[in-house]
């Protein structure tokens, strides 16, 4: 039965199935609890107000994937190990404790998510988060992480689950048309905000770093450039496009009844009586696989980035006394961010604000690393941007770091006043 | 008075004055050239006021952990910016990953060694320890490195290559292939070429055999033609094959024009077969007798073709159109009188697969049977090859040798 598809060029579809995942991954997986929650809240407060933000947002998101991506592919190296061969010791100690920090508390985030979105089930967090820290580590540390990143590529399609039930909602299509195209702008600090949020939780540091690592992981010649190119594009537009669904799902229900919700899982309770039971199911199990993806692939990316960055001895498959640091690392991150929300009355949105502005601190440097780098003649040869490009490049790091900056202030600001 | 060690860090951003005690400005890099028994510092680049100056070693009065100082003065000094094919410490090999050639592992260099041996200075070893990081950071100046000496690294980086010492040439083409397949896992693609390519066809062929397909056949597309051609023919013709079979089809068919005739034509064959068959699993690497041959003639025809071949302890017997007849061991044969003949003393109607046989059923076979190699047969019983257990144990537990991330 399965003859005739032997007959098609079985080895350039494979050769592109191959290359494929990094950058779908990468942008996938940076819809996170954190993510979701942000959408959602942006949703139920402004409906589809904040929807136009999207294509700018796509914009910028592809330019600085595209770029890490290319660093990636030419080089052969990670973005640490440029980051410590180029610039040194001391700003790679300096970049890699800020990313530890900020990665601690982003993972926390994720298992405040996974443990939030497993009560709606009826799953107490004391017996989801250790369950899901026992599993994520006997799967990395005991599997083969190649199979790992196929399930995870196959749980992408998971996230359709928030387009449909984005059409559950049964939206006004006219009105998502023209919010789309037409910008709308409150001058107000929570729509502010919320702008600024969404941006946020959209192009964070650590993807930067992991992207870039799982590229060169895949051995990708400079002439195959190309095909790396569609990866990432696509995985940016399915991204933008599951985040733009949410924030249209919850506008379509949740605002227009005029119901506020401040937390994801809100979103999902809420969404019962209007868009159905089984709205509430699509939106709740994209929630427990947007939190266990992100709570997996985290905590290793960081180990990885750190220890390649130091120098350390990596590799899940390393005994603990052949790589201690790499395993040492690997299994506190865990421990402590599994941990740390499960102490009865942590105080979990401040540990996502915090993280939050750690994220915006650190962004800006990892970004000008990554123009600086794509710009050296010795490391890109040809492959350096154009002036075009690097225009538009520099021009995109300048909007993304003043809206960190903002998101700075803003949480500041928040975690004075509460 | 030049000091015996001195760490590189420890002289970087370090003032250097002239014979008056002026300061003329700070030390930037310093550039080294092949030597032996370890590369020797040629000259310092200096960073001053008035643009980049070069000073040569010969120029140096005194340097140590205190002080940095030249014989002439201010007014001698030439500037100069470090030239194109240059080699400098700071630049090149500072913060880079290097092989240690002894603990079979990439490194990074943490701090990098200085010192004077017989009326040299010159890298002595570097750093690879968490004092070397420490150091750096400025803390603890005086601790103490986790140290390894220049003749047991190699460098990575292309053009770097002139500074491995002969000695360290000689003990990397030593390395277990496994070893180092292991060491290529770990390194990026420009950095394999350059570590392949200072290897010989025979040891490059041996340790892109180790590698998973895929990345041994993006190591072979990335290899001059002519390289490449050569490192196939050095290999099992099986190997060559698994590689050849993820290339693009042009590329393949070009290195198979290049190789050698008789090689390419073993490689072709292996290559028309499905790789999840027997047949795609086979070698043609492997030893038959007619039948009529005494065991002592056959061990005088052993004895000749054996240093080509992997796998000679099945003997395989076949008739005039190379059907598969019986087989015997290279126990069996020893043990024979040396003027049995073959056809007496062979076991008839040995275990053998298809071609076409599913892998996993050829798996089961060579284990239900206690084999250390089948034959693989057309359906005519023609004797194709064979597959030995090694590659079945390839097969069921792949050696993770790409990196898990």
């Amino acid at each position: 039965m399965l003859k005739w598809l032997r007959t098609i060029d079985r080895k350039s579809l494979l050769f592109f199935l191959s290359i494929v995942g990094p950058g779908f991954i990468t942008a996938n997986v940076d819809n996170d609890a954190a993510g979701i929650t942000t959408y959602s809240v942006a949703g139920s407060h402004y409906g589809y107000a904040l929807l136009w933000s999207f294509i700018p947002m796509l914009a910028l998101l592809i330019i600085v994937q595209e770029m890490v991506a290319r660093l990636g592919v030419v080089t052969g190296k990670g973005l640490s190990d440029l980051i410590r061969e180029e610039y040194g010791v001391k700003t790679t100690v300096f970049v890699m404790f800020a990313l530890l920090i900020t990665n601690l508390g982003t993972c926390a985030a994720e298992f405040a998510g996974l443990a939030a979105s497993l009560e709606i089930f009826g799953i107490s967090r004391y017996i989801s988060v250790p369950l899901a820290c026992g599993v994520i580590w006997v799967l990395v540390v005991k599997g083969n992480y190649k199979t790992v990143e196929r399930v995870f590529l196959g749980a992408c399609i998971i996230y359709f689950s928030y387009i449909l039930s984005g059409f559950m909602a049964k939206p006004d299509w006219a009105e998502v048309a023209r919010h789309t195209v037409i910008p709308t702008f409150h001058m107000d600090t929570a729509f502010v905000g919320l702008l600024i949020g969404m941006v946020g939780t959209t192009i964070s540091p650590w993807m930067q770093f992991y992207q870039q690592a799982s590229i060169v992981e895949k051995n990708v010649r400079i002439e195959d450039y190309r095909f790396v190119r569609w990866d990432v594009i696509l995985g940016c537009i399915m991204a933008s496009m599951v985040a733009f669904f949410i924030v249209m799902a919850c506008g379509a229900t949740l605002h227009v009844n005029g119901i506020i919700i401040n937390n994801a899982e809100d979103a999902a309770l809420a969404l019962t009586p209007l868009a159905g039971e089984f709205a509430k199911l699509l939106f709740a199990v994209g929630l427990v696989n947007a939190s266990l993806f992100a709570a997996t692939i985290l905590p290793l990316s960081t180990t990885y980035t750190i220890c390649e960055g130091m120098g350390w001895e990596s590799g899940v498959n390393k005994e603990f006394s052949e790589a201690p640091q790499f395993m040492g690392l690997y299994t506190g991150l865990i421990l402590f961010s599994g941990g740390l929300i499960l102490i009865p009355g942590a105080p979990l949105i401040k540990i996502m604000l915090v993280s939050q502005v750690v994220n915006g601190v650190l962004l800006p440097f990892v970004l000008v690393f990554i123009l600086l780098l794509i710009n050296k003649k010795d490391l890109m040869g040809t492959y350096v941007n154009g002036r075009i490009n690097n225009w538009i490049s520099w021009l995109s790091v300048a909007v993304l770091i003043g809206l960190s900056i903002a998101l700075i202030v803003l949480a500041v600001r928040q975690m004075i006043a509460g | 008075m030049i000091t015996d060690s001195i760490y590189l860090s420890e002289l970087l951003e370090r003032p250097i004055l002239d014979k008056k005690g002026d300061a003329i400005g700070k030390i930037r890099d310093l550039n080294v050239v092949p030597g032996d028994p370890f590369p020797c510092v040629e000259g310092l680049y200096i960073r001053t006021p008035g643009g980049t100056a070069y000073v040569s070693m010969k120029e140096i009065n005194v340097l140590n952990k205190r002080v940095v100082t030249i014989r002439g003065d201010v007014g001698s000094i030439v500037y100069a910016e470090p030239r194109e094919k240059e080699i400098l410490i700071a630049k090149h090999i500072m913060d880079k990953q290097i092989v240690d050639v002894n603990g079979v592992k990439v490194v990074r260099v943490n701090d990098v060694q200085l010192g004077q041996v017989n009326d040299h200075f010159g890298m002595l070893a570097i750093d690879v320890g968490f004092g070397g990081l420490i150091r750096r950071l400025g803390f603890g100046k005086a601790r103490k490195g986790t140290l390894i000496p220049w003749q047991y690294v190699t460098t990575l980086e292309p053009g770097l290559d002139r500074l491995t010492l002969t000695m360290t040439r000689k003990s990397l083409a030593e390395m277990h292939p496994v070893d180092m397949a292991e060491i290529l896992s770990q390194v990026s693609m420009q950095e394999r070429t350059a570590l392949l390519s200072s290897l010989d066809e025979e040891t490059a062929g041996d340790v892109i055999g180790e590698l998973d397909d895929e990345t041994a056949a993006k190591i072979i597309n990335e290899m001059e033609p002519e390289k490449a051609a050569d490192v196939l023919e050095h290999m099992d013709p099986d190997e060559a094959a698994d590689v050849l079979g993820d290339l693009p089809e042009k590329k393949a068919v070009e290195l198979l024009s290049r190789m050698d005739k008789e090689e390419a034509e073993e490689v072709r064959e292996l290559l028309e077969h499905d790789e999840d068959t027997a047949g795609g699993l086979m070698t043609t690497d492997y030893v038959c007798f007619p039948p009529d041959m005494t065991t002592e003639e056959v061990m005088k025809d052993l004895r000749l073709l054996a240093p080509d071949i992997e796998m000679i302890y099945y003997l395989y017997v076949v008739d005039k159109e190379e059907r598969l007849l019986g087989v015997l061991s290279l126990k069996d044969l020893i043990l024979a009188s040396p003027k049995a003949l073959l056809g007496g003393i062979m076991r008839t109607n040995p275990k053998r697969v298809f071609a076409t046989e599913d892998k996993k059923e050829v798996a089961e076979m060579v284990s239900r049977y206690n084999l250390y190699a089948i034959p693989v047969v057309d359906e005519q019983d023609h004797i194709l090859g064979i597959i030995t257990v090694d590659d079945v144990v390839d097969m069921l537990l792949p050696t993770p040798l790409r990196k898990k991330r």
